[in-house]
């Protein structure tokens, strides 16, 4: 047999994406034109909201050729008026992939802006034409960057960098790339009055190729309240996001530089003269409450050594083995390592131990996950035999991962948080479907947050009856965070739940001039699949969906029902406004009368009666 | 020669015709003053539901029990019905005076001149038999006849009082295919025969042979086709034939269990006609063919068919089956499980039937 030699090698994030772009909704023209266009409307989205800033959003897709057939390259812009990226940022903002600013923990319309990124490097690998950010961030300044991205390396090629003058901040991309528009326009067309419908505090313009233009004008001035980030719940962290966050809280050894050295002079009042290693300590001993924790820590680790600042310039500490009462250092002059042995008795050691150890086991619960008291974190720590003193920063793999599964498990953890979430609120909603619909009847609701694994999330539903809506039976308007789902309805969550109600129990029959709108709002939405277009059916959610549509549907009842009533008095006084004078004509002729009797009064008796059966 | 008796000699029909306006009038008064008066008028219409309708062995016919609806106009859902009976009314005392006759078909149109709409003609022939059980008076009486005609011939002489041929007399003998049972003949004066018997005959076919065969003189007899079940403005003459001039009555129908009732409803009505009395002649009597006669002429049969028997055992339940001839001959039937048409006596020969069969049948009936 012959052996072969496998070759390992590591591939940029860009490459990755590049060999996986159907996973991000990239798999053909249509899909790809309609993908990037949302992808770039939910940045603006997304930017505007997180600034507080009314949305102003300018989308335009225009042929590079209008001759040729689809699918053919087509130049996609869209404008904001949000806050601009810092000039500095954009190379890597937009020229690299997985550089994002929407690491944290709270609703917002795309995760973490791949999107933008993916969207960029399916035109480049289409056409090879860069992308152009415009970028105005403080309101003086335009600075225009054409770029391409370098696949290979992930890393921004700036072909172009120019700046002028600009009155308002704001942010335009454009790219070129392949896409079929005469196949995607619908769901485009679609997608843009949807957004709109879901965002009724934007103002949203399309430019489709052939020039027409839909404009949604803004319905509400007021935006609704901005989710805030929040710490996670405990049921939603597995293993690894609680090893990071052990590193995150993890107090480490400062890095010992000369910005550091002047620090702690300074915070010690000592940076005029180089002082002795026991005038430091003097000086230290008296302004201790009053330092920095880096300092503290220092001043620490200069005790043991028994230093003073000069010498600190020349070594790096390498490690703190609490456990073993031992530091060791690197010293540059002498071009060796150290090793000092730590008093455990001295004032410093605790200083030093738990800065190095972390937290105790209940701080780590009270201060990193949102929800949880001391008294909540000491029944966790019986439930999950920890010492609630141990600290986190010396816990084993094996212990990681009973904790871990200890969080998931215990259930005396109250609901995750739902400020994180951002809900539209149900006076927006209702005036969006009132303005989209013009609608005879309308009502909506706002279900209490809920949470499945840990994950809040809010339902929001809305419902429309009559009016300007055809009478083509229910149709259902689905949003995730803000985006329109329109690909995969079938076998979506909030249709299976629709599905299963009886329409007929509220007074709807056949094909009803019916719309439902339907809003799902989560840190995470449970996607079926990565095109996020369908939502799965955890039954958390299934409930508050069905509570929503069920809410709603007694109150279009309730209308139906009252326009029956309506209806019937209608019809009551038409009927009798018509037959009586009739009766009335029959009667003076068989009884052989002149004139008619007076029967007026009948007429309006017989519109006044209740209906009696 | 019989005569009717001076005083109702040429005032039967007119005195049901006055009798039927002063009635309408009646109504319309009633519901002219309660118009009046800011009061919801209404018709009380005897129910005509299965439960109401009884048997009166006295009257020997079908009539309705005490049970009354009341249709009010103040009722949204019976406003529309309301209206339309009171229509109709209204549109058969035009008839009546005007002397104009209608068929249920032309009810179904007139009505939309008004603004009266009926769903269908069912619709508005229901509420012609809801005017009839109102007035207790037969459509034939507000000038409102059927498609289907039956016909009459005999030595019989009629006055006209429809319009145009006011006081006109026929005889009912001189147009040998017979006269029409129309709405003209109906409202006629009977005012003289020489005969004495009336032979009413389910079949036209066999009608012409016995006009062709001498059967009214030899017989002295007014022949009547019933072209099958007979036509109420048919059992209407024939009860005016029986009562007014005295003439017994017979009848000749297939020998099966629908002959059978052709002749009970002669005699004794239907029950639909419950709400109506004057269509029936109580005294009629089946000549045949009866199952008995099937064997005992040995006329070629047909098998019955399942709804031949089932119609058997339907009628078994009906109080006018209980005895006599009637019960005995639809045991007969049932036992048999054949039937035979009048047209079987053809196999003897194309008089048979009037030569021997009526005779015979004729003496026959006298003991029953």
């Amino acid at each position: 047999m012959s052996s072969s030699k496998e070759i390992f090698s590591q591939i940029s994030p860009s490459e990755f994406f590049y060999r996986n772009r159907d996973l991000a909704g990239f798999s053909n023209p249509t899909r790809s034109l309609y993908t990037s266009v949302r992808e770039f409307v939910e940045n603006s989205l997304d930017a505007c909201d997180q600034k507080r800033i009314l949305p102003d959003i300018h989308l335009s897709i225009k042929a590079a050729d209008s001759e040729q057939p689809d699918p053919k390259h087509y130049v996609l812009t869209v404008k904001d008026n949000g806050p601009g990226v810092d000039p500095k940022h954009i190379p890597l903002a937009f020229g690299t992939v997985l550089y994002g600013s929407k690491f944290g923990l709270k609703q917002a319309r795309g995760m973490f802006g791949l999107g933008a990124t993916m969207a960029i490097l399916y035109g480049q690998i289409t056409t090879n034409k860069p992308v152009t950010v415009k970028s105005c961030a403080d309101g003086k300044t335009l600075d225009e960057f054409v770029m391409l991205l370098d696949i290979q390396k992930n890393k921004p090629v700036i072909l172009k960098h120019t700046t002028k003058e600009a009155a308002k901040s704001g942010l335009s991309v454009s790219i070129v790339l392949e896409g079929d528009y005469s196949k995607a326009g619908t769901k485009i067309r679609d997608y843009v009055s949807q957004t709109s419908l879901i965002t009724p505090y934007a103002s949203i313009t399309f430019e489709d190729p052939s020039g027409e233009k839909f404009h949604y004008p803004r319905i509400v001035k007021e935006m609704p309240p901005p989710p805030t980030a929040i710490k996670p719940h405990s049921h939603g962290v597995d293993v690894e996001t609680l090893r990071r966050m052990i590193v995150d809280t993890h107090y480490q050894i400062p890095a010992v530089d000369n910005k550091m050295i002047e620090k702690v002079r300074k915070e010690l009042g000592m940076q005029k003269k180089n002082s002795s290693p026991k005038d430091i300590f003097n000086r230290a001993e008296k302004r201790w409450a009053d330092l920095s924790r880096p300092v503290r820590t220092i001043i620490a680790v200069m005790s043991f050594m028994n230093i003073d600042f000069e010498r600190l310039r020349k070594i790096r500490i390498d490690d703190v083995d609490v456990a073993n009462k031992k530091i060791a250092y690197w010293d540059f002059g002498e071009s060796q390592s150290h090793i000092v042995e730590v008093d455990p008795e001295s004032t410093y050691y605790k200083q030093l131990a738990n800065t190095v150890q972390g937290e105790t086991l209940l701080t780590f619960l009270t201060k990193r996950f949102q929800r949880v008291g001391p008294t909540t974190a000491e029944k966790f720590c019986e439930f999950a035999k920890f010492k609630s003193e141990k600290r986190i920063g010396s816990m084993t793999n094996e212990e990681l991962v009973k904790l871990a599964d200890a969080l998931q498990k215990f259930d005396e953890f109250l609901a995750p948080d739902p400020s994180c979430l951002a809900p539209l609120g149900e006076e927006p909603l209702s005036k969006g479907i009132i303005k989209f619909f013009n609608p005879e009847f309308a009502a909506v609701i706002q279900r209490n947050a809920s949470a499945y694994s840990g994950f809040p999330f809010i339902v929001e539903m809305g419902i429309a009856y009559g009016g300007d809506i055809p009478p083509a039976g229910l149709k259902v308007y689905r949003f995730a965070n803000r985006i329109p789902l329109l690909y995969d309805e079938g076998s979506d969550v909030v249709l299976k739940v629709i599905n299963e109600t009886d329409w007929s129990r509220y007074k709807v029959k056949g094909d009803p001039p019916l719309v439902l709108v339907s809003h799902i709002c989560s840190t995470r939405i449970p996607y079926k699949t990565v095109g996020k277009e369908n939502v799965a059916d955890r039954p958390e959610l299934e409930r508050e969906l069905k509570n929503a549509l069920q809410y709603l549907a007694r109150k279009l009842a309730v209308h139906m029902s009252r326009q029956g009533i309506a209806e019937m008095a209608k019809k009551r006084a038409n009927l009798y406004a018509k037959y009586v004078p009739l009766i009335a004509q029959f009667a003076t002729e068989l009884s052989g009368k002149k004139k008619e009797p007076n029967y007026k009064q009948l007429v309006r008796m017989g519109s006044e009666i209740e209906e009696q059966i | 020669m019989r005569l009717k008796n001076k005083s109702s000699r040429t005032k039967t029909a007119e005195a049901r015709k006055q009798r039927l306006l002063s009635l309408l009038e009646k109504h319309g008064l009633g519901i002219y003053e309660d118009l009046d008066k800011g009061k919801f008028p209404q018709f009380v219409v005897p129910s005509r539901s299965v439960n109401n309708i009884v048997y009166d062995k006295k009257l020997r016919q079908y009539i309705l029990g005490s049970a009354n609806s009341v249709r009010s106009a103040r009722n949204m859902s019976q406003l529309r019905s309301y209206t339309q009976l009171a229509w109709l009314a209204f549109f058969v005392n035009r008839l009546v005076k005007e002397g104009k006759s209608s068929t249920l078909r032309d009810i179904y149109y007139s009505s939309q001149a008004f603004s009266i709409d009926f769903e269908d003609q069912p619709e508005s022939d229901n509420i012609i038999v809801d005017l009839e059980a109102v007035l207790a008076s037969p459509r034939e009486e507000f000038h409102i006849f059927p498609e289907e005609r039956s016909s009459v011939f005999g030595d019989l002489t009629i006055e006209y009082t429809v319009p145009g041929y006011e006081g006109k007399r026929v005889n009912l003998s001189d147009h040998p295919d017979g006269y029409l049972i129309g709405p003209s003949l109906s409202s006629a004066e009977l005012v003289d025969t020489n005969a004495e018997l009336v032979i009413a005959i389910e079949k036209g076919g066999l009608f012409t042979r016995f006009v062709e065969e001498n059967v009214h003189k030899k017989f002295k007899a007014i022949i009547v086709d019933t072209a099958g079940q007979a036509p109420r403005s048919t059992r209407n003459l024939l009860r005016r034939l029986n009562n007014e001039l005295s003439l017994p009555v017979v009848i000749l129908a297939d020998g099966d269990v629908y002959g059978e009732h052709i002749a009970m409803v002669i005699k004794s009505g239907s029950a639909n006609a419950a709400h109506l009395r004057e269509l029936t002649v109580p005294d009629a009597k089946w000549l045949g063919v009866w199952a008995t006669d099937i064997e005992k002429y040995k006329l070629p049969t047909i098998p019955m068919t399942e709804a031949d028997i089932k119609r058997i055992y339907d009628l078994q339940k009906d109080p006018r089956y209980q005895e006599g001839i009637w019960k005995k001959q639809l045991e007969a039937f049932l036992k048999l499980k054949r039937k035979a048409e009048l047209e079987a006596f053809s196999k003897y020969g194309l008089t048979n039937i009037t030569d021997k069969y009526l005779p015979a049948k004729l003496e026959e009936s006298k003991s029953l």
